[in-house]
């Protein structure tokens, strides 16, 4: 699946050094969006929303990891929904609600979803949020956006470039070109669609190390479904195989 | 027409097609969900309706099973040397022309298939519980889906061998579901044991 896409495959590229926590980001996710405002309480930290919600595609984590030189050092990471070319979410998902766009972006049609939440445990982000309707929300790469040639709403709004939005190879060579020594995602899942350039351990930065798909959801996928398939072809075509070659019961003789 | 035994009760019959009817339904909605067939959810207007028919079909299957087992559990529990016998010889559906060793009024390949359905039965009705209410508990979730996901594979396994087994393999056999009756002549040499034991010859 990742080959044919690549060419055409767009990402949005979080550099966290350029980030200045100003939040409009997520103000222009819920503008583009029509998302409602969350009433949240303060509890000690500007990060707010204090996690992604139904309302909230984008947040800003806001890590303070102080060091010697910096006591007061904040860590500034947009997150978003990652847009895995492995995406558990898409695999788990039984009635085809979640799906790629050509962009290589996960989109949802709300109107397939039946609320069953299994993408929420299969996402390794944690990612997939529920509204009050019970429909699964979160964001989709302002799909309809970037299939009209504009960037998605938070990269358009990003006043330093801390988000930037691209093909995604290109993203990414320039990202180690400007010395970047990690770039999270590039080959996770199959390559995120969301990639950071940092320049210290991911870990650092909240991101999580070796993303991966449960793996009784991998099994499922891979084993379980050929097999349901198979098993009942299979099970139909030796019936029909034995009613053929060797035939059905007969009662030749009286026993007693 | 010749003299007629009964040999499973109207109660019998008719929740076993009760047993039969939503088991085909929600291993049909089981596929549709599973591969995203479109064609099949359609006629439910949509995968939102299907979930509620597939969860209370659902419902209703794990009713009849647990109905089921007041009418099996016991004989299918019970086995005897003929029975060993009757695995030696594959039940003679192998070959015509072993000899297949008398039969009670069920034989062990039918007790065992019982025994698969009702364990297969109670965790795949488990786990769906589990995915229809507890969707805040990742584990239960995960597990739920697997085990849901590996008793399916055992249904639709195991399920179209009891079809044809009942059906094209054993003429004569269908009609037991029917109206519960076989003709007594049939019964002496299908379940001699069984015809022996209700005094019958």
């Amino acid at each position: 699946m990742a080959n044919d896409k690549t060419n055409n495959r767009k990402a949005i590229l979080v550099t966290p050094e350029a980030c200045i926590g100003c939040r409009g980001c997520q103000v222009a996710c819920k503008s583009w969006n029509q998302l409602p405002g969350i009433k949240t309480k303060n509890n000690g930290t500007y990060q707010n929303p204090p996690d992604l919600a139904s309302a909230a595609f984008n947040i800003i984590q806001y890590n303070e990891v102080p060091s010697k030189e910096n006591p007061v050092r904040w860590l500034f990471v947009s997150r978003r929904c990652m847009h895995c070319d492995d995406a558990g979410c898409m695999k788990i998902c039984p009635s085809g609600a979640l799906y790629r766009t050509a962009e290589g972006a996960v989109a949802y049609d709300r109107d397939k979803c039946i609320g069953c939440k299994l993408c929420v445990t299969a996402c390794p982000f944690d990612v997939p949020r529920y509204d009050t309707d019970n429909k699964v929300t979160k964001c989709h790469l302002c799909f309809d956006r970037i299939g009209a040639g504009m960037q998605p709403a938070c990269v358009k709004t990003c006043p330093t470039a801390a988000l930037k939005f691209g093909d995604r190879d290109e993203l990414i060579a320039t990202a180690k070109k400007e010395g970047f020594g990690t770039i999270y995602g590039e080959k996770d899942l199959g390559g995120l669609g969301s990639v950071y350039a940092f320049k210290d351990e991911p870990k650092l930065y909240g991101m999580k190390e070796n993303p991966s798909i449960p793996s009784s959801v991998v099994f499922w996928h891979n084993y379980l479904k050929p097999l349901s398939a198979i098993g009942l072809g299979g099970v139909v075509a030796a019936a029909a195989i034995h009613y053929l070659a060797i035939g059905p019961h007969k009662e030749e003789k009286e026993e007693v | 027409m010749a003299e007629m035994v009964r040999k499973s009760s109207v109660g019998e019959v008719v929740n076993h097609w009760i047993l039969a009817g939503s088991c085909i339904m929600l291993i049909i909605t089981g596929y549709s969900f599973l591969f995203h067939i479109e064609v099949i959810s359609s006629v439910f207007g949509g995968f939102e309706t299907m979930k509620t028919v597939h969860n209370w079909g659902g419902v209703v299957f794990i009713l009849s099973l647990l109905v089921s087992m007041v009418h099996y559990l016991k004989d299918a529990f019970e086995y005897d040397a003929d029975d060993l016998q009757w695995f030696k010889v594959a039940g003679g559906y192998l070959s015509h022309k072993v000899k297949v060793p008398p039969m009670g009024k069920y034989n062990p390949g039918q007790k065992l298939y019982y025994l698969g359905i009702v364990g297969a039965g109670i965790a795949i009705a488990l786990s769906g519980f589990g995915i229809w209410f507890m969707k805040d508990n990742v584990t239960v979730m995960l597990v739920s889906h697997l085990v849901h996901n590996v008793a399916f594979c055992v249904f639709v396994i195991a399920v179209p061998v009891h079809i044809y087994l009942s059906t094209l393999a054993n003429p004569g056999t269908f009609q037991i579901m029917v109206n519960g009756m076989l003709p007594l002549s049939d019964a002496k040499k299908k379940y001699p044991k069984w015809m022996k034991s209700v005094g019958k010859m």
